[in-house]
């Protein structure tokens, strides 16, 4: 008996370590990411984690990140990462007529759809026109309808408004509408009966990459040989989903990932002991401490007194911050919020180019002295019987802001400041800032459609867009922030194609929000992207950042895509 | 081999007080794991009052192990010795936590339900059966999204929430099978009060299974932290090994090779909950003798002996240890 | 007859009771889909007013419908199959994202589970049979492995065989680059060879509960007067163990697998997140993130069903075997 199973076991054994040796022989077989038989194929991880669900309809919040910009082009494309003007894609040129409610677009000539139908400005005006007669594809908040002059001549006619007498011009409008619409083929579209929930599983765009299969776990595309701007020097590209930051390192060690964009702690550690991948960081999302400004909106806590949040702004040491928080990858933030090695044209004054880097101790007690908060015995101050305490949120996990939270802590405690930390799932702390149920809240502030600072300054300081605390803001007013001035000024600076008029009335915002800082500047974290060089090469790098290198950004990644070449 | 026989033996004398023959007989496998618990709660309870602040940053980030930092530091420069200290107090608090609630929990219902019967029984059976479905995490997420800070307490208070129900069951099964035993049938034919035969002639014999379900318990309380953690949605008041081992996974130290920042919270976890594990195998011996270490043979011989005319003693009962199942741990581990 | 009726209507309560839960959960839940998606928008983009009216649009969500129509409506809609559709993957369907993930679930965590039950409830025989034996003495070991914080133990498996020696992959569930997914060989090979290291550390986690139980009652049974009058018969060993000891031994353990075959949806959602595996736990983790509660409560519907199925149909099959439950009731 004994014997027996013995046997039995050892040859189970035996089994299982033959069946281990088969699998590794097929695990080297089988591991390249690319084949032969597919030429040149990048492998990209674009943040998509779990399963990958069919979706190509440009129109749609929810589409798959290649819909924009590797499928489906735009008129112009605006470069975020460096400055300069807007690329023309589908378009080569507009105009706008005097009173600013007309813009007459002319598109390029010998652009190939994707199934050989020739493009003309008839789909540009289709694809306007699908969005006013659609309300609910109308994310940009598109105001116009489209009219065709000839083949290569659109007209875009805007909405003036219920006082057209009022009507400033729609200037601000041209970055949604040149840079932020996928242009559709009329000849499929308008068949397609229900816009909104079509998921568009054969995608038929100008850009230079076309769907060839998709799965729930990989998509990829072949090269459109007869794109406009030229074929795309490599084959294919593919798309693959991973669950998280740490899986996606693996791959990229393991060559299996060629683009991604993750946050990889100690990189530079990583970049050495693997020479072939290499990393760009392009901070352009300014970390910051939001506050919840306005009492007469609602908001409650020190953080509403101007006094206080200057002292948090002046009294907080960045270059500490930067160094553990950020590993001393983040980049210096402006009190303008706007990004200092991008942005220069558009700081009017040059005080306000830069934060103050290691802080300024004296000059926020000072303040605080003289707004009337006086040190208390138990080391924080107190005005009116009100402590100087104030709660700051941030998302369980965030690493990097619960660092940061903790840090401020012990920054702003000899100025007499208590800051109490808080960590919440992200649905809590999201709902918080929309609601204005927080005091403070360490947060940072996204991409604009173009560089202008229009769309820096509009959604979050204009009290158009600002609503009482515990009804959902409709823009990202989140600090509740409402300041005639600044309205007065963003207006203007709207109502005008000229650069230099709006950069008078963008000094004045700057002046305003630089004193009343409703969000406080940290700095401007870091964003990485990562690249196998083994296999191709054109990667956007530090000196020529073509393209914001993003794995995720819409528009970028066609750019850069098309710059890439097989490594010879 | 000899001293479990002796045991054995020993357990065949005439009976000692009832509470000596509830604690253990004294076996390899039994003082392996009380020195590991021993150890692990002194390290607990001590070390922290000797160690850094863990929450102090420096610049030296990512170095080994070295005379000053004895396990190296985090990607911040934090010490990992001192966060480990900290975490084995943290992880020790939720896990008793735990096993006494869901101690609790599972014996109101399950004993409960059990010795009234009737609708009482039918109407805990039905709540413990759903709970038993019931998913902890997304559970977890709903409550804690309640709080601006998920407390070690809460979390510990939603682990033992969704925790009774199995254990429940099982206490269910055994009371019931106590209850129709002959010497309890005949306290209640004497007259003796329901709360004097709950407590005093049946919940005694419930003891060594409680005592091994409270020990279950603290393991998948330890476990289901740490998974909580490892999804990010664990404790953020205080250090535990699952919130150390989730921002070990953050900073990547795995596969940036910081070993000592990522191994040293697991072991912890897989020492402590293998020495209650052994711990456990000793008590199971009380609850059910017959798994005690003895060879065949022995049986054979206890049972000529017991043919022999010895009385049955009414600890010999076995009860079917139904094995928690192992998918329950995993839910939230 | 009435047992069975009985434990049905017992089991409709329970189902009720928990699809009750299952709406009213992510109801309370903070935030709502609408602002959740706006809020992702806008890190990517520009963000305006017309953006969060033309996301309610599409999304229809009407918060003015009373909540009794709302719960009526959602029986409604589960008894006719339709679970509406899902905000994360919008404009996909519940239906369809279930359908997409839940057959590598049960694959993976299936199968895992049911090896795990075999090796551990094989071992746990051998142990009880031959007590002090080197087989016996895994029991300490296995205990130590159940011990484990399974993502630790993935984890450090996927490090050393994934990375530092690429014997298995990295991720996924099957080779995206060089395999058609569907009835072929290539396929099902790639399935097996992606699912291996995942299987062998949910086997390795959880094979010592089964071993345990297992050894325990096959210790128990072999107490029986029943065990000694065989052998007085001078029945062979090998006869005495499988037919005599095992079978009654077993019972037990197959009542928990049962209910742990109930688990294996849930049980998968950190096992798929460190091997980035496409099932269905990890498409709960995503909808709970991003509150989508159709989604959500599609897979805890799942989950809910085939935990009280399995138990349901032990309950049942337990009356058969074992006349003493139908009586205790």
């Amino acid at each position: 008996m004994t014997s027996k199973v013995r046997k039995t076991l050892r040859r189970a054994i035996a089994a299982v370590a033959a069946f281990a040796s088969l699998m590794s022989v097929a695990a080297c077989g089988g591991n390249s990411s690319s084949t032969a038989a597919d030429g040149t194929v990048v492998s990209i991880f674009n943040g998509t984690t779990g399963t990958f669900n069919e979706n190509f309809n440009p129109f749609s919040p929810t589409a798959l990140g290649p819909t924009l910009g590797v499928i489906y082009e735009t008129l112009y494309w605006y470069n975020l990462a460096s400055d300069e003007d807007p690329k023309p894609m589908l378009a080569t040129g507009y105009k706008w007529n005097k009173d600013g409610s007309e813009m007459t677009i002319t598109t390029r000539e010998g652009v190939k759809w994707q199934d050989g139908e020739p493009f003309s400005a008839r789909d540009v005006a289709f694809t306007f026109n699908l969005i006013h007669n659609t309300p609910a594809l109308n994310t940009n908040g598109t105001a116009a309808t489209a009219e065709v002059i000839d083949d290569n001549h659109v007209k875009i006619i805007f909405n003036k408004g219920d006082k057209p007498e009022e009507f400033e011009g729609a200037y601000m409008q041209e970055g949604g509408i040149l840079g932020g619409q996928a242009i559709v083929p009329e000849h499929i579209w308008k068949n397609v009966k229900d816009p909104m929930n079509y998921t568009n599983s054969n995608p038929i765009g100008t850009g230079s990459f076309k769907l060839s299969k998709f799965t729930n776990q990989s998509y990829s595309f072949k090269a459109f040989k007869d794109y406009w701007g030229g074929s795309p020097k490599i084959d294919g590209v593919r798309y693959i989903a991973l669950n998280d930051a740490s899986a996606a390192t693996s791959t990229l060690m393991a060559g299996q990932v060629d683009w991604m964009s993750a946050y990889i702690p100690s990189y530079k550690m990583l970049l050495e002991n693997y020479p072939r991948i290499a990393a760009v960081n392009t901070p352009r999302l300014t970390t910051v401490v939001m506050t919840c400004s306005n009492t007469d909106a609602g908001c409650e806590g020190p953080q509403t007194d101007t006094a206080v949040r200057q002292a948090i702004y002046y009294g907080m040491n960045r270059t500490q911050l930067n160094k553990l928080a950020g590993a001393g990858a983040g980049a210096p933030s402006s009190p303008t919020m706007l990004m200092p090695d991008r942005d220069t044209k558009w700081i009017a004054d040059s005080n306000l180019k830069y934060t103050p880097e290691t802080g300024n101790a004296d000059k926020a007690k000072q303040i605080l002295e003289d707004a009337g908060w006086k040190m208390g015995k138990d080391g924080y101050r107190y005005k009116n019987g009100e402590k100087l305490s104030m709660t700051i949120q941030t998302v369980a996990g965030w690493s990097d802001f619960i660092l940061i939270n903790d840090t401020l802590k012990q920054q702003l405690k000899p100025l007499g400041i208590e800051i109490v930390p808080t960590q919440m799932a992200w649905n809590q702390w999201n709902d918080n800032e929309q609601k204005g149920n927080y005091q403070l809240s360490l947060d940072s502030l996204g991409l604009g459609v173009t560089s202008d600072p229009y769309y820096t300054y509009n959604p979050r300081y204009h009290s158009e867009q600002m609503v009482k605390v515990g009804e959902t803001s409709g823009g990202q007013n989140y600090a509740r922030y409402s300041n005639p001035k600044v309205d007065e000024a963003i207006e203007a600076a709207a109502a005008t194609e000229d650069e230099s008029t709006r950069k008078a009335q963008y000094a004045i915002v700057q002046q305003e929000i630089a004193n009343d800082v409703p969000y406080i500047p940290v700095y401007i974290n870091s964003m990485l992207t990562e690249f196998n060089t083994d296999k191709v090469t054109g990667w956007p790098t530090e000196d020529n950042m073509y393209a914001l290198p993003a794995a995720w950004k819409a528009w970028d990644m066609g750019i850069i895509l098309q710059h890439l070449e097989p490594k010879q | 081999m000899t001293t479990a026989t002796r045991t054995a033996h020993a357990q065949r004398k005439p009976r000692k007080s009832r509470a000596d023959s509830m604690l253990p007989p004294m076996t390899p496998k039994l003082a392996v794991g009380l020195t590991i618990v021993v150890i692990i709660a002194a390290f607990a309870i001590f070390v922290p009052f000797f160690v850094e602040d863990p929450n102090k940053v420096s610049d030296v980030g990512m170095t080994a192990p070295s005379a000053q930092h004895w396990l190296g530091t985090t990607q911040t420069g934090q010490d990992v010795f001192a966060q480990l200290a900290y975490a084995c107090r943290g992880s020790l608090f939720i896990g008793l936590t735990v096993g006494v609630l869901a101690v609790a929990l599972s014996s109101f219902f399950g004993i409960l339900g059990a010795y009234v019967g009737g609708a009482t029984d039918e109407a805990f059976s039905l709540l413990s059966n759903v709970m038993l479905v019931i998913p902890g995490l997304p559970l977890m997420i709903v409550i804690a999204s309640y709080m601006p800070n998920k407390s070690s307490v809460l979390v510990a208070g939603v682990l033992a929430l969704t925790s009774w129900a199995g254990p429940s069951r099982v206490l269910r099964g055994f009371t019931m099978s106590v209850r129709s035993r002959d010497y309890v049938l005949a306290a209640r034919v004497a007259g003796e009060k329901p709360w004097r035969i709950l407590f005093v002639e049946i919940f005694p014999n419930l003891i060594p299974l409680l005592a091994s379900q409270a020990m279950s318990a603290i393991i998948a309380a330890i476990l289901g932290e740490a998974g909580l953690s490892y999804l990010g949605l664990g404790a953020t008041d205080s250090y535990t090994w699952g919130t150390m081992l989730y921002y070990a996974q953050n900073g990547m130290a795995l596969i940036l090779g910081a070993w000592w920042w990522f191994i040293p919270p697991g072991l912890c976890i897989a020492l402590f909950g293998a020495a209650l594990a052994l711990i456990n195998f000793s008590v199971d011996e009380i609850v059910n003798p017959k798994l005690k270490a003895a060879t065949r043979s022995q049986i054979k011989k206890w049972k000529l002996e017991e043919k022999a005319g010895k009385a049955k003693s009414d600890a010999e009962y076995t009860p079917s240890p139904v094995p928690v199942p192992v998918a329950a741990k995993e839910a939230v581990a | 007859m009435k047992y069975v009726l009985r434990k049905l209507g017992f089991y409709a309560i329970a189902l009720w009771a928990a699809l009750t839960l299952n709406f009213f959960l992510p109801r309370i839940m903070p935030g709502n889909p609408v602002d959740q998606l706006i809020s992702k928008l806008a890190q990517k983009g520009q963000v305006t007013p017309a953006t969060r009216h033309a996301i309610e649009l599409m999304l229809g969500s009407d918060s003015s419908v009373p909540m009794w129509r709302q719960y009526l409506n959602y029986f409604g809609n589960i008894f006719r199959g339709d679970l509406g559709v899902s905000v994360t993957y919008f404009p996909n369907s519940v239906t369809s994202v279930i359908g997409s993930t839940l057959p590598w679930t049960v694959g993976l965590v299936g199968i895992s589970t049911i090896l795990a039950f075999l090796i551990g409830t094989l071992l746990g025989t051998l142990a009880g049979w031959k007590r002090g034996s080197w087989i016996d003495n895994l029991i300490p070991v296995t205990t130590l492995l159940q011990s484990i914080p399974y993502f630790w133990l993935a984890l450090i498996l996927l490090y050393f065989f994934g990375l530092k020696n690429p014997i298995f992959p990295l991720f996924g569930g099957y080779d995206v680059w060089s395999v058609e997914p569907g009835w072929n060989w290539a396929f099902i090979g790639s399935v097996i060879k992606y699912g291996t290291l995942p299987a062998i550390t949910i086997v390795l986690s959880s094979v010592g509960g089964w071993m345990l139980g297992m050894r325990n009652m096959m210790v128990a049974t072999l107490s029986e007067d029943y065990i000694l009058t065989a052998e007085a018969k001078g029945l062979s060993r090998g006869k005495i163990m499988v037919s005599y000891a095992a079978r009654n031994a077993i019972l037990p353990s197959i009542s928990g697998f049962a209910i742990s075959l109930g688990f294996v949806v849930a049980g998968s959602i950190v096992a798929e997140s460190v091997f980035s595996y496409p099932g269905i736990g990890f498409a709960l983790l995503t909808a709970v993130q991003n509150n989508d509660y159709a989604l959500m409560q599609g897979i805890f519907m799942i989950i809910t069903v085939s935990v009280l199925g399995a138990n349901l149909f032990m309950d049942l099959i337990y009356g058969f075997i074992d006349p003493r439950t139908r009586a205790q009731g």
